[in-house]
């Protein structure tokens, strides 16, 4: 990518689309067994659904309205959008052809087959008819259209089929048309008989192939999938385009009846139905999308998780149990003699689920407080919550129900803790809280005390064995205190206090980071050493980048690692020469949030929930916590440098916006995640050898 | 395992949750701690929410009901905090007003309205009371700051409707006094004048002014003189000046950074200071007067640098609660030396006057289960304790009516006026008439008030009786209640049938109020 290098931001749609394309990039790698590939194929698709829905939906609410404020990067809205248009083309593309010169047929080399219609043998047309009759027939109903006027309402994302029929004898020659629409929860392939390996048919094809059944006596020209997306409601644009609703916020109320934002189709379709379909929809042609495979690529993830395939997956790396915590003593005991800190998903996340089930459990916990984002369905957690509360013990759970597509298992989970008599509270009026904390008061003999989990993931422990997030589980007295005080302060109990070693969003949370970076300048200025290592999973809030670019300029060593968009240009001569960025993917997501300051040599070391955008540190609920526990922060250093050594998933961002592989200085390449498995790997057998090295003998209990 | 014996006196060592609550001019504060056997004093939680009491009472006289609903409101979600902590005893939550409540004509109408809708009993505290928990949130600074050991020290608490100022040299208090100048009052003052946007920095310092020519009567500063400055105001701008500042040790605060500042603040509106400092409406309101006074009274006391404690009235409230535990509180020892010196004034005994003060200590402090008074009431006792004689300067006929009344027109550093007229009481009943609804000031007291006097008098009759040796022979005494009988036991003393007599007189009261004889034996040779 190239883009205009004289602005001092790189805008953030195309830095995000970069990021895509590093998705798709990993589909690409021939080094990577098919399955993962077909994974990160799909995982590019529903984030591209994603962007279209909530950015480019924005943008062109914007351009409609004749809005030109350039943003940072001094783009004008239309100028955004023919950008993205351009990329997005490119990108679809080559995700297209990933799929179809390599993975698909890769896969099927393996037994794993798409068979389509004329393929089918005589035993596999009998079982698709017997599914088409008993499934499909039945559920599906097609809905005769002519016009805007009597054309159904879609449902945002989901495959439909679109069928033209011939003319009817006296209707002239004005064609016809129907649209058959599969349902949100429709299953997507469908298992066909085969000699060995894993024969599917797509269902677009099924109702395709057996169409003229829903039309007895008419002739079925033709049958065309295709699919839209629709700009994203108020309540998800809130958070995730905050920046574009500023400029909206009048103008969503004259908001267009069809609010159609990209029409997906089939290549193959034909100029009249697809003309039809653009003018019912009112889609302009620089908003449609014409796809040479499959619609949807995102549905294929659930053919990674096929049985049998394990040669086309990559070696599983669970998480181990962590080194510091026994699993006979309990949790309490564990972080009343030292800080607990775990790197997900290498370490376990069962500890985290433990505290909480302990404290649920335990009869001297007086009251368990914990912000709730995203959880699992039937999540312990939330069990063990609710499972205190019934115990009477006091329970605050601070449950945001704006959490994206996670709306269902959160109100369950809700539901459940109200049934329990916990106090539920739903979140922080204007504002979305995303901190990770849970406070656990105890009474101990020598009086209160607070355990603390503070965390840059979800409560979810589902998704912490695929995220890499970090896990502080402490009982210090000030970062006691302090959780106290962000508890009160968020449940309306106090004002904000003022904090002792924390700081929270969107109170203090910018001024803290600033004036962090600001010493770092300082310092290099006075001619001591200066260091920053910022690991993050998007970088845009201007203010904090213009404190980044000075302190480069006055010296300051800066590496950051940002796994998705950076709007900070790195490497630029009389900006930002000193600072070097990276970005990884791999197979587990990056998910935490690490920041690194020298600070003259008395090391300073945070984690925190808050990626550094504006609606994170304006418009949310957010933590900085430090991690002054001597070893703690010695592995999370250790974390944060082994990234940068990092020269297989590594990329480079260049100062054009566009990422370069990093090449190894030497052989074997170093991957990142892998040096970190193996070291949780190598840590747990070393304790375990010890173990062996002295024999414990089981005691009567005293 | 157990030894046995700690099985025979249980005593819990475990800390003991407690929790202040100031209704101040623009807010309700809280602290929740927890107390250590040794007194020491652990903050857990710090809570505040914004009402408008001060500016209801300084401009109407009275508290909206609004207002009130809003205090039963906040007073509610409080309690439902300390349920968490289980602290729900009346014992474990001390609540005060100080003066927006204090000077309401509806006060009356508001205590009974939070007391019905949360249980919580609000104390109004008068000017002196305040100053005497400053002083013992103060403390351990006196104690521990060398640049305080030598001169005289200024404690100085701009609050939203009075400014407290104390004098301390050498811990000793020299001066205390409460002043009507308040940064609330200040700001609606203002208001009520209508004073023009340009006039009103001037106007505020002609209306600080006045006040401090008042100190200055009283104080006279000298060259190793500090101030120390409190209130959240202060707070505030000593986080600016001094961002690394460690609220555990004082600060020190240069004045030209303290003049410049505040030029700033009160250069800003209302909506500017939100913004900016991330304050509330009430405290931007108030920050910008409450500096100007500091910064006036440094002025005026020729200082180069103002010294900022982050400690606060719910600290000395704590401590309060906390002296409970353990008696050696240097307060308690501020409030006995003005006892002491009042009594020199008229010439008492003053071996035996200690003496029987000790002896009641120890009196209410054994039996403590039995009374079940709070920890005010051994110092009012104490005071009680050594002044019950005072009256003998004026004649000895109904000595004990003059002993009342010299009490309770006196000025005592550290109590309240409500705390005077109690010790004068108790005092009152050291001999003769047991309390009567005809008796002048017994009759004014409150229900519990009067059953606590009449508890403390029956305490004091008993020590008035262990000392009728006037030869200070009783030094320890252990109380222990058998059955129907309060056996007190007096170890190293041959012969205690002088002390026998005089009870058999003294313990009449004792016997009513708590519905057991008093039975004295001598320990001969025993330990004690």
């Amino acid at each position: 990518m190239s883009d205009d290098t004289s602005s001092r931001y790189i805008n953030r749609e195309l830095s995000w689309l970069e990021f895509n394309q590093r998705v798709l990039d990993e589909a690409c790698d021939p080094t990577i067994p098919l399955l993962e590939r077909l994974k990160f194929i799909a995982i590019s698709g529903s984030n591209m659904d994603e962007f279209f829905m909530v950015r480019v939906g924005g943008l062109q609410i914007l351009t409609d309205r004749g809005v030109t404020r350039p943003d940072p990067a001094g783009m004008t809205p239309a100028q955004q959008l023919a950008a993205i248009r351009q990329r997005v083309r490119r990108m679809t593309a080559d995700q297209y052809a990933c799929f179809m010169t390599e993975i698909e047929p890769g896969l099927e080399q393996h037994g794993i087959r798409r068979i389509r219609p004329e393929q089918m043998t005589e035993r596999q047309s009998q079982s698709a008819a017997q599914v088409f009759l008993n499934d499909i027939y039945p559920i599906f109903s097609p809905l005769a259209t002519s016009s805007a006027d009597d054309f159904p309402r879609l449902i945002n994302h989901t495959l439909n089929v679109c069928v033209r029929l011939a003319p009817q004898a006296g209707d002239g020659e004005q064609a016809r048309f129907a649209v058959i629409p599969f349902g949100r929860g429709a299953r997507r392939f469908l298992t066909l008989h085969s000699e060995g390996g894993y024969s599917y048919m797509l269902l677009e094809d099924a109702v395709s192939m057996f169409a003229d059944r829903f039309f007895p006596g008419e002739e079925v020209l033709e049958c065309t999938p295709f699919r839209i997306t629709r700009n994203a409601d108020i309540a998800i644009r809130d958070d995730t385009a905050s920046d574009l609703l500023a400029d909206m916020q009048d103008l969503l109320d004259a908001r267009k009846t069809t609010d159609c934002v990209r029409l997906a189709i089939a290549a193959y379709t034909s100029p009249e139905l697809l003309a039809f379909l653009q003018e019912v929809l009112e889609v302009p042609d620089e908003d449609v999308f014409k796809q040479p495979g499959p619609l949807v690529l995102s549905d294929f993830m659930a053919l990674t998780d096929l049985n049998g395939f394990d040669a086309l997956k990559l070696e599983p790396w669970p998480p181990q149990p962590p080194v510091d915590i026994d699993p006979t003593v309990s949790m309490f005991d564990i972080i009343s003699q030292h800080d607990v800190l775990l790197c997900h998903p290498y370490d376990s996340f069962d500890p985290v689920v433990r505290l909480i089930e302990e404290a649920a459990e335990d009869p001297d916990v007086l009251a368990i407080k914990q912000t709730l984002y995203r959880t699992s369905r039937n999540s312990p957690i939330v069990a063990a919550l609710a499972r205190a509360a019934q115990r009477g013990k006091y329970v605050t759970a601070i449950v945001e129900l704006k959490a994206r597509f996670d709306e269902a298992s959160n109100i369950e989970g809700a539901k459940l803790l109200e049934q329990a008599d916990a106090q539920v509270i739903y979140g922080v009026k204007g504002l979305k809280t995303h901190a990770k904390i849970c406070l656990i008061i105890r009474r101990e003999p020598h009086g209160i005390q607070r355990y603390i989990h503070f965390g840059t993931g979800n409560y979810n422990e589902v998704t912490a064995r695929i995220y890499s997030d970090i896990s502080l589980m402490t009982c210090n007295e000030e970062l006691g205190a302090d959780a106290t005080s962000f508890f009160n302060a968020i449940t309306g109990y106090s004002q904000p206090r003022r904090y002792r070693k924390i700081e929270a969003a969107p109170t203090g949370l910018r001024d803290k980071l600033i004036e962090m970076i600001e010493a770092e300048t300082k310092r290099k200025q006075q001619g001591q050493k200066a260091h920053i290592v910022i690991k993050l999973n998007s970088l845009v809030d201007p203010q904090i980048i213009e404190a980044l670019y000075a302190a480069s300029q006055a010296g300051v060593s800066v590496k950051l690692n940002i796994r998705g968009i950076c709007c900070l240009r790195p490497g630029v001569k009389g900006l930002s020469e000193n600072i070097e960025a990276i970005s990884i993917i791999d197979r587990f997501l990056e998910h935490a949030r690490i920041f690194y300051f020298s600070h003259g040599g008395d090391e300073r070391v945070y984690i925190s929930s808050a990626d550094w955008m504006p609606r994170n540190l304006d418009r949310r609920v957010e933590l900085l916590t430090p991690v002054e526990d001597t070893a703690a922060r010695r592995r999370l250093i250790n974390i944060l440098d082994t990234y940068f050594r990092d020269t297989k998933k590594a990329r480079r961002l260049l100062p054009d916006g566009g990422y370069e592989m990093i090449v190894p200085d030497a052989q074997p390449s170093l991957s990142s995640q892998e040096t970190l498995y193996r070291a949780a790997c190598d840590a747990i057998r070393r304790t375990k050898q010890s173990q062996l090295t002295m024999f414990e003998p089981h005691r009567a209990s005293e | 395992m157990s030894q046995g014996l700690e099985d025979v006196q249980p005593r819990s060592a475990a800390p003991k949750p407690v929790a202040v609550i100031d209704i101040g001019t623009t807010s309700i504060r809280m602290a929740i701690a927890e107390i250590d056997a040794q007194g020491g004093v652990r903050v857990l939680e710090t809570l505040q929410q914004a009402v408008s009491l001060g500016k209801n009472t300084f401009t109407t006289g009275r508290i909206g009901k609004t207002t009130i609903e809003d205090c039963v409101h906040v007073l509610r979600s409080y309690r439902q905090m300390l349920a968490e902590y289980q602290i729900v005893s009346p014992e474990q939550i001390r609540v005060i007003a100080t003066s927006a409540v204090r000077e309401a004509a509806n006060r009356l109408a508001f205590l009974d309205r939070i007391y019905i809708a949360t249980g919580l009993q609000i104390e109004p505290i008068d000017e002196a009371e305040e100053t005497r928990i400053t002083y013992l949130g103060i403390l351990p600074y006196l104690r521990s700051e060398p640049a305080l050991q030598t001169g005289k020290t200024i404690v100085i608490e701009v609050g939203g409707g009075s400014t407290e100022l104390l004098v301390v040299h050498d811990r000793n208090v020299l001066y205390s006094n409460s002043y009507r100048l308040g940064s609330l009052r200040l700001r609606e003052t203002l208001e009520a004048y209508n004073a023009p946007e340009g006039k009103v920095q001037e106007f505020m310092e002609s209306q600080i002014e006045r006040t401090v020519d008042q100190i200055l009567e009283h104080v006279t500063p000298d060259e190793s003189s500090e101030m120390i400055a409190l209130g959240g105001d202060m707070r505030f701008a000593t986080y600016h000046l001094i961002p690394d500042w460690n609220p555990k040790q004082l600060a020190r605060v240069p004045l030209a950074a303290l003049e410049k500042f505040t030029d700033r603040i009160l250069a800003m509106s209302e909506d500017q200071l939100v913004r900016k400092f991330a304050l509330s409406y009430p405290d931007a309101d108030t920050v910008g007067p409450a500096l100007l006074t500091y910064v006036q009274l440094a002025r005026a006391f020729k200082l180069k640098n103002v010294l900022v404690t982050n400690t606060n009235l719910r600290d000395g409230l704590l401590k309060g609660m906390a002296s409970d535990a353990v008696w050696t509180e240097e307060f308690s020892n501020q409030i006995i030396r003005s006892g002491v010196e009042l009594g020199r004034k008229f010439h008492f005994d003053e071996p035996h006057a200690r003496q029987v003060a000790e002896t009641a200590r120890q009196l209410f402090d054994q039996l403590r289960s039995l009374h079940q008074l709070e920890h005010r009431y051994a110092v009012i006792l104490y005071i009680a304790a050594l002044l019950h004689e005072i009256g003998l300067y004026v004649g000895f006929a109904s000595h004990h009516k003059h002993t009342m009344y010299l009490i309770r027109n006196s000025e005592l550093f550290g109590l309240g006026r409500k705390e005077v007229l109690l010790a004068a009481i108790v005092a009152r009943y050291y001999r003769r008439a047991s309390p009567q609804p005809s008796h002048e000031g017994y009759a004014t007291l409150e229900r519990d008030e009067r059953v606590a006097v009449s508890k403390l008098a029956a305490m004091l009759r008993i020590a008035v009786a262990l000392n009728d040796s006037r030869s200070q022979r009783i030094n320890n005494i252990r109380c222990e209640i058998k059955g129907n009988r309060m056996v007190i036991s007096v170890p190293n003393v041959q012969d205690v049938s002088l002390e026998q007599l005089a009870l058999r007189q003294n313990a009449s009261m004792f016997e009513e109020v708590f519905g057991l004889q008093v039975q004295l034996r001598a320990l001969r040779g025993e330990a004690g």
